[in-house]
C-alpha cells in the first residue's frame, strides 16, 4: 500500500511537468491514485490553517483572535469539492467521458505545486520586509495559475474535450456551482424553517398539556 | 472543608482588588477603536470639572452659547439670545459683557448708513488674538473688530472699536454676507463662515477687504445618480434637485496659519479639513482608520444616521484637534497624525453630556465644550491618564522623542488596549535601533508599515551576527555545484575514452 502510494507520488511529479501526457496516463492507464489525491486535499486543507495562523506578521491580515480552525479547515477544501461536484454534474450532461474520480484526481494532482509553493511562502513570509513581500505574493499568483494551467489541461484530457468545449465547460460549471450554493442555501433554510416549526409546535403543545 | 473557606476568602479578597487607582476618576467609560475597528473599552481622559452657565457666573446672564473662545487670559462666549459676548477670566468670573460697541473715546460706534447705534444683534461667533477680539455680529451680517488691549484708568478691559467689516463691496457669487464663525490667522486675514454658503468660507484681507472664496467641499455623487443624469435630456436635468457643495459649520486656524474646518452635512465626503494656503485638504489620516469620528456600525445600513457630523473643531498648539459631532454628541480626540485619542461625552441631560453641542476650544489643556439649548458651557479637564496622552503627543510634537516614550510607557501600564501608544514607544525604539523592542510594539500596536522597517533592521544584525555560517552555507553550495560539474565532465571523459 505504501509502496504503491510512493510509486504514484513519483508518477505525480511526473505529471506535473507533463501534464497532457501525465494525465492521459492516469486517466486511461490508472496510473492515478485516488488516496493520494485525498490526502494532498486534505493536506491543503491543514495549510489552510497553517497559513491563518503562521504567515509572518508584515504579510498576515487575519484576526488572529477570531481563528477557527474548522471553518478554516472546511473553508480551504470546500471550493475544489464544490468545483468536483458541479462538474461532473455539467459534464456528465454534455458528454464528458471523465469519471468523478477522473476529475478529482485532476484537480487534487494539479494542487500540489500551489500546496508546495503555499507552503514555502508561509515559511519565508516569516523572513521578508513589507518591500519583499511582493515578490512572495507574485511567486503565490504563479502558483494559482500553474494550478489554473494544470486543472484546464487534465480535463481536456479527461474529458476528451477541444479546448474551446472545455472553456465553455468551465464556464458552465461555475454558472452550476453558484445554482449548487443557491439550493443548499435554499434547502438549508427551508430545513432550519421546518424545524424552528417542529420545536415551536412541541414547546406549545407541551405548555398546554 | 478547609479548601471551601480559602476558596471563600480568595473570592472575598478578589472582590477588593476591584477597587484600583483610577476608579475615582471615572463617571463612565470610554472607548477606543483599534486596528480591527473594534471599540475596544479605554480609560477617561477627560472628566468634567466645572460648569459655566448663568448660575455658576456671577452676574452673568448666559442664554444660549453659540461659541466658546479662549486666548491669554480671557473666555469670551458669543450669546445669540441675550446679544452679547460675555467675557471671563480663567476663574469663570464675568469681566464684561459686550453688548454695545464702543469707540476709543467711549462713546457709542453709530453705524453711518442708518444711523443707528451699534448693538450686537444674535452674535454667533467669536474670535480672539494677542491684538484684537472678532465678533461675528450675524443678526446684522457685519464683523466686529475691538482692540483687547485697550484698558481704562482701573486695569478693566473696554474693548474698543477698531474696524467694522460689512459686505465687502468687492465681494462676488451668490453669497449673502451674514458672517456666523470667524478665524483668523497668524497674517491677520479673517475667514469667515457664512450660513449655507455653496462657495467655501470666505477669505478677507487684513483691511476687510473680499480676498477669496476658500477651500471647496466636494459632496458626494453616487454611482446611480450619475448613470441617470448621464442619459437624462436638458429638461429632465433642469428637474433634477441639484448637487450642491455641502456647506462649512466652522473654521478654526492653528499655530502654523493651517485653517481647519468641519461640516455637519452628511452629503459631504470629507467632514473635517484641514486647508494649506491653496485650499485643499491637508489633513493628514494615518492612524488605524481614515474614517473620523464613529466608525460605521456593521448592524446599520443607513450610513448617514451613524455617521459623525462635527459642528466645531478645536486645534491646540502641538497639533491635538478635538472634533465635537453632533449625530451622538460626542468629542473625538486626535493628534496631528490623525490617531484616535480619546472619545468623551455623549447625548443625555446629566452632567457632562450634551443637548445641543455648539462650540469647543482648548483652555491649556482643559477642553470647553458650549451647548446652546443647555445655555452652558462645560469645563473638562484632563484626568491622570488624559494629561499623559497629550503631555505624550506634546513631547512628541516638539521632536522629544525619549520623553514621549516614558510617557507612553506609563499609559499603557495604565490602558493596555490604547495601541497607539505601543506604536510611538516602537518608533522611539527604532530610533535608537532596538529592533527587537521596536518589532514587539509595533505587533503590539499593529502597525506593519514600521515593524516592516524594524524588521528589516533586525534582521540585518541577524545576518552581521551569523555571517560566518551563512557564508559557509553559500560557499558549500557552490562548491557543490562546481564539484558536480566537474564530476560530471570526468564521467563523459572517460565514456569517450572507452
Amino acid at each position: 500500500m505504501m509502496k504503491k502510494l510512493l510509486e504514484d507520488f513519483k508518477y505525480l511529479t511526473y505529471v506535473i511537468f507533463h501534464p497532457f501526457d501525465g494525465f492521459y496516463e492516469v486517466r486511461f492507464r490508472g496510473k492515478g491514485n485516488l488516496a493520494l489525491g485525498a490526502i494532498i486535499l486534505i493536506l491543503y486543507g491543514l495549510l489552510a490553517i497553517i497559513k491563518y495562523q503562521y504567515t509572518g506578521f508584515i504579510m498576515n491580515n487575519n484576526p488572529l483572535f477570531a481563528m477557527n480552525s474548522i471553518t478554516t479547515f472546511i473553508f480551504g477544501i470546500f471550493p475544489f469539492l464544490l468545483f468536483c461536484i458541479s462538474n461532473w454534474s455539467v459534464t456528465a450532461i454534455f458528454e464528458g467521458s471523465g469519471k468523478f474520480s477522473d476529475i478529482f484526481i485532476v484537480l487534487t494532482y494539479a494542487l500540489f505545486p500551489k500546496l508546495v509553493l503555499d507552503a514555502v511562502i508561509v515559511i519565508l513570509s516569516n523572513v521578508v520586509t513589507a518591500e519583499e513581500a511582493t515578490i512572495l505574493t507574485a511567486i503565490s499568483a504563479a502558483g494559482s495559475v500553474f494550478f489554473a494551467f494544470l486543472v484546464f489541461a487534465g480535463l481536456c484530457v479527461a474529458h476528451e474535450y477541444t479546448a474551446g468545449t472545455n472553456v465553455a465547460m468551465l464556464v458552465a460549471t461555475f454558472v452550476a456551482a453558484i445554482i449548487i450554493i443557491f439550493l443548499a442555501i435554499l434547502y438549508i433554510t427551508l430545513i432550519q424553517k421546518a424545524v424552528s416549526f417542529g420545536y415551536t409546535f412541541a414547546a406549545e403543545f407541551m405548555k398546554r398539556w | 472543608m478547609t479548601k471551601r473557606i480559602i476558596s471563600l476568602v480568595t473570592l472575598v479578597l478578589l472582590c477588593f482588588t476591584f477597587a484600583t487607582a483610577y476608579a475615582e476618576h471615572t463617571d463612565d467609560s470610554s472607548y477606543i477603536y483599534d486596528y480591527w475597528g473594534s471599540a475596544n473599552q479605554s480609560l477617561n481622559a477627560f472628566e468634567l470639572s466645572t460648569v459655566i452657565n448663568s448660575d455658576s457666573v456671577e452676574g452673568a446672564s448666559i442664554k444660549s452659547v453659540d461659541d466658546v473662545y479662549v486666548h491669554g487670559d480671557r473666555i469670551y462666549i458669543a450669546d445669540s439670545l441675550s446679544n452679547a459676548i460675555h467675557v471671563l477670566d480663567l476663574d469663570y468670573n464675568l469681566v464684561t459683557d459686550i453688548k454695545i460697541i464702543r469707540d476709543a473715546e467711549g462713546k457709542i460706534v453709530v453705524d453711518d448708513s442708518n444711523n443707528k447705534q451699534a448693538i450686537l444683534n444674535a452674535p454667533e461667533g467669536v474670535f480672539a488674538n494677542d491684538r484684537s477680539l472678532y465678533i461675528a455680529d450675524t443678526g446684522n451680517n457685519r464683523i466686529f473688530v475691538l482692540d483687547v488691549n485697550a484698558k481704562d484708568e482701573e486695569g478693566n478691559n473696554t474693548y474698543p472699536m477698531t474696524m467694522v467689516i460689512n459686505k465687502p463691496e468687492n465681494m462676488v457669487g451668490s453669497t449673502e454676507f451674514i458672517p456666523s464663525k470667524i478665524a483668523v490667522d497668524n497674517a491677520d486675514r479673517p475667514f469667515v463662515v457664512v450660513k449655507n454658503s455653496t462657495e467655501g468660507i470666505i477669505e478677507l484681507n487684513t483691511d476687510g477687504s473680499f480676498s477669496r472664496y476658500f477651500g471647496v467641499n466636494s459632496p458626494k455623487v453616487s454611482l446611480i445618480d450619475f448613470f441617470w443624469k448621464s442619459i437624462a435630456s436638458d429638461e429632465q436635468k433642469e428637474k433634477m434637485s441639484k448637487i450642491y457643495a455641502p456647506a462649512f459649520t466652522n473654521v478654526e486656524t492653528d499655530s502654523d496659519g493651517f485653517v481647519y474646518a468641519v461640516t455637519t452635512d452628511t452629503a459631504s465626503e470629507e467632514m473635517a479639513f484641514r486647508f494649506n494656503a491653496k485650499g485643499s485638504n491637508v489633513l493628514r489620516k494615518f492612524g488605524y482608520s481614515e474614517t473620523l469620528g464613529d466608525l460605521p456600525s456593521a448592524s446599520s445600513s443607513d450610513e448617514s444616521a451613524t455617521k459623525s457630523t462635527f459642528v466645531d473643531v478645536a486645534v491646540s498648539d502641538y497639533g491635538v484637534y478635538a472634533l465635537l459631532d453632533t449625530s451622538k454628541n460626542r468629542v473625538f480626540l486626535y493628534n496631528f497624525d490623525g490617531n484616535l485619542l480619546t472619545v468623551f461625552g455623549g447625548k443625555g441631560d446629566t452632567k457632562g453630556k450634551f443637548n445641543t453641542p455648539s462650540s469647543i476650544c482648548w483652555m491649556g489643556n482643559s477642553l470647553i465644550v458650549g451647548d446652546s439649548k443647555l445655555a452652558c458651557a462645560f469645563v473638562f479637564t484632563p484626568t491622570d491618564f488624559g494629561t499623559l496622552v497629550l503631555e505624550s503627543e506634546e513631547m512628541y510634537f516638539n521632536g522629544d522623542f525619549d520623553g514621549a516614550a516614558v510617557k507612553n510607557k506609563q499609559i499603557v501600564n495604565m490602558n493596555a488596549n490604547y495601541d497607539h501608544a505601543y506604536v510611538s514607544i516602537g518608533k522611539n525604539e527604532l530610533m535608537r535601533d532596538n529592533y527587537k523592542a521596536a518589532m514587539d510594539n509595533f505587533r503590539l500596536g499593529n502597525d506593519k508599515t514600521y515593524y516592516s522597517t524594524a524588521f528589516g533592521g533586525y534582521r540585518n544584525l541577524l545576518i552581521q551576527k551569523y555571517f560566518a555560517i551563512f557564508a559557509i552555507v553559500f560557499l558549500a553550495f557552490v562548491v557543490w555545484v562546481l564539484w558536480t560539474e566537474i564530476s560530471y565532465n570526468r564521467k563523459q571523459k572517460k565514456l569517450e575514452e572507452l
